[in-house]
């Protein structure tokens, strides 16, 4: 199978103790507790190893640090570009609307303060138009990507 | 959490709060007994001061601790508290307020002949005036809301140009988020350090300092790394700012745990920044140093009790060194908040070795709180056996399911500027995070657990313990 991890694509074929790496044999021990892989051993190097699958995405802790592998080429649907619109940067709650559906704005006006966390980001108008439709009330929780505001 | 373990150990019956939607939240399973606020939002909910008193009620407490988020440094609160009949563990209302208001604060401090950050006064408000002011102070220039706090809404001005647009918009935000538009300037100091004292007073008028913590490891205006003591201070420094520290605290009647920070320049001449009324996340790190619990403390001052003598008469030092490291769940590259359930947690352990966790497995990381999972506080006799156990800590620390910047925590104590101990508030941003080799024993795990039906296939050939295998050494 072809997974990726960030940048990274392999092709991974495991058959019994023996793994082909992209093309490269690589010899295993799996060792598992209660039917859950615990470490792998490949020569004289123990690797403890933590596994957690959640649907498409498979998390792996080993030799100290954490990542994330997929499937290659079963990648989610890609967030689209709110179109002439304004995404969220970031998932967040929306604070304030500070220009109403309906009227114009300038340039660099600001059109609403989204809040993630402990910052406030005020979204502002990428070009002079008027405000069209704002997609969410205050107070919503939006998600990264997700289309904020319209301007005609 | 933090706050019950002490109080059962004092034998006090805690009583926690939790909103309807939180019930298998984990600071609610560790509570004897909790009572409920109700359904609805954090607004609704854990910053609803009438339901919160009315839960206080239901639960027939005596005292109520704010903890060190939500309403821990609102005055209104403490007032409400106190006017309810229950004892408020924490500063008096008058002096949240005077720290609180941080225009407020940098006049106390300058009064208490503490040195404050250059910048602008309350009077400052035409704009000709702030500008003439901006100038003297030399940019770039800082803006920052006055009833902020912590790095909160405040805007980096470079460029004169920039300035009339920067207070329009700081106002609009300020306003937003705290209903109070005032805003003032600061002098952007270069490259400086951020140090705090940490402070405690009694109802009888003593206050004493118990040393500092460095907090200069900061992304996003935040902390993520904590250390005590600090490489930038010696006796003498340490001394100083100290005695500016406790007389900023006296200056406004503290009492009860506070914190007063510092900025220090390169010349080590060292600024009032401001002071925060509660109890900081970072506080373990001081604990570790002076084998002490605050908490306990807290609740014995707000009981009446004097501080211990040993306290009074500077008899407290600290002993060996300490760090604590903040596990947030966020992209380690961008800082940007994450969000998901945690399918594994397995906090490290081990001599020198606390982890004060807010999740566990299956818990769920949402966007309406601070994204803070868990912190980690080491401690050794020396700095350099302190950096080495939480470099081997956060290797063992498995947290599945949600991304977290435990990379980036990596990277930091593996720099050569933290080892070195020299080290500025803008040194994280600096960092670089070279990805690193995936090992083929992760790409196999991974294969594995995608391939659920070879797993079952595949024997267990290896005889546990593992230890009694001989010849093997550790993989790394």
């Amino acid at each position: 199978m072809k997974l990726s991890s960030g940048e990274e694509v392999a092709e991974v074929l495991i058959e019994r103790e023996n793994a082909l790496l992209d093309g490269r044999r690589v010899m295993f021990d799996a060792s598992r507790r209660d039917g859950r892989l615990e470490a792998i051993r490949i020569g004289q190097d123990v690797f403890r190893i933590r596994v957690a699958r959640e649907k498409e995405r498979v998390f792996v802790w080993c030799a100290g640090e954490v990542r994330e592998f997929r499937r290659a080429g079963r990648r989610a649907a890609r967030m689209t570009e709110a179109a002439g619109g304004l995404a969220a940067p970031m998932p967040g709650r929306l604070r304030r609307i500070v220009a109403k559906a309906g009227s114009s704005v300038a340039r660099g006006d600001v059109i609403l303060i989204l809040e993630a966390m402990k910052m406030e980001h005020a979204i502002r108008a990428p070009r002079a138009g008027k405000v069209e439709k704002i997609f969410h009330a205050e107070g919503d929780l939006v998600e990264a990507g997700e289309a904020l505001a319209e301007i005609g | 959490m933090r706050v019950a373990r002490t109080a059962l150990e004092m034998g006090i019956e805690p009583v926690g709060v939790y909103a309807e939607g939180d019930t298998g939240a984990f600071h609610v399973g560790r509570m004897a007994r909790a009572v409920s606020l109700g359904p609805g939002t954090p607004l609704e909910t854990y910053l609803s001061i009438p339901r919160i008193l009315d839960a206080a009620r239901e639960a027939r407490a005596d005292a109520l601790h704010p903890g060190y988020g939500f309403l821990s440094e609102n005055a209104a609160f403490a007032r409400a508290v106190e006017k309810a009949g229950l004892i408020w563990v924490g500063p008096p209302p008058s002096a949240m307020d005077q720290m609180g208001d941080k225009l407020a604060a940098r006049r106390s401090a300058r009064r208490a002949g503490v040195p404050i950050v250059p910048g602008t006064e309350d009077s400052d408000t035409d704009a000709a005036a702030i500008a003439k002011k901006a100038r003297e102070l030399g940019f770039p220039v800082l803006v920052k809301p006055s009833a902020g706090g912590g790095g909160k809404g405040m805007t980096l001005v470079e460029r004169p140009e920039s300035l009339p647009g920067a207070l329009e918009e700081a106002r609009c935000l300020a306003e937003a988020a705290f209903g109070d538009s005032r805003v003032y300037l600061e002098k952007l100091l270069e490259r400086p350090r951020h140090i705090e004292f940490q402070i405690f007073g009694d109802k009888r008028g003593n206050v004493v300092h118990l040393f500092e913590r460095e907090c200069s490891v900061q992304r996003r205006h935040q902390k993520i790394v904590e250390e005590t003591p600090s490489c930038a201070l010696d006796a003498r420094l340490r001394t100083a700012m100290g005695r500016a520290a406790v007389e900023v605290s006296r200056a406004v009647g503290y009492v009860g745990a506070g914190t007063v920070e510092f900025l220090l320049d390169e010349r080590k001449n060292f600024y009032f920044l401001e002071m925060n009324t509660r109890l900081q996340v970072e506080h373990p790190i001081t604990e570790e140093t002076l084998g002490l619990d605050l908490v306990r403390a807290q609740i014995e001052v707000a009981d009446g009790a004097a501080l211990t003598p040993a306290w009074r008469t500077g008899k407290v030092f600290p002993q060996g060194h300490a760090i604590e490291l903040r596990l947030y769940a966020e992209d380690p590259a961008t800082f940007l908040p994450r969000s998901g359930r945690v399918l594994a947690f397995e906090p490290p352990s081990g001599p020198g070795v606390r982890v004060d966790a807010g999740v566990e497995e299956g818990s769920s990381v949402g966007l309406d709180y601070d994204p803070l999972l868990a912190k980690l506080i080491v401690s050794a006799p020396d700095r350099g056996s302190c950096i080495a156990r939480a470099r081997r800590a956060l290797e063992d620390w498995v947290v599945l399911g949600v991304e977290t910047n435990k990379a980036l925590l990596s990277a930091v104590i593996d720099s050569e500027e933290f080892v070195s101990g020299y080290y500025t508030t803008d040194f994280v941003p600096r960092l670089t995070l070279a990805p690193s080799r995936i090992p083929d024993a992760a790409w196999i795990a991974a294969a594995l657990s995608f391939s659920e039906s070879h797993a079952e296939a595949l024997p267990v050939v290896l005889p546990e313990p593992w230890d009694a295998v001989k010849g093997w050494r550790s993989g790394r």
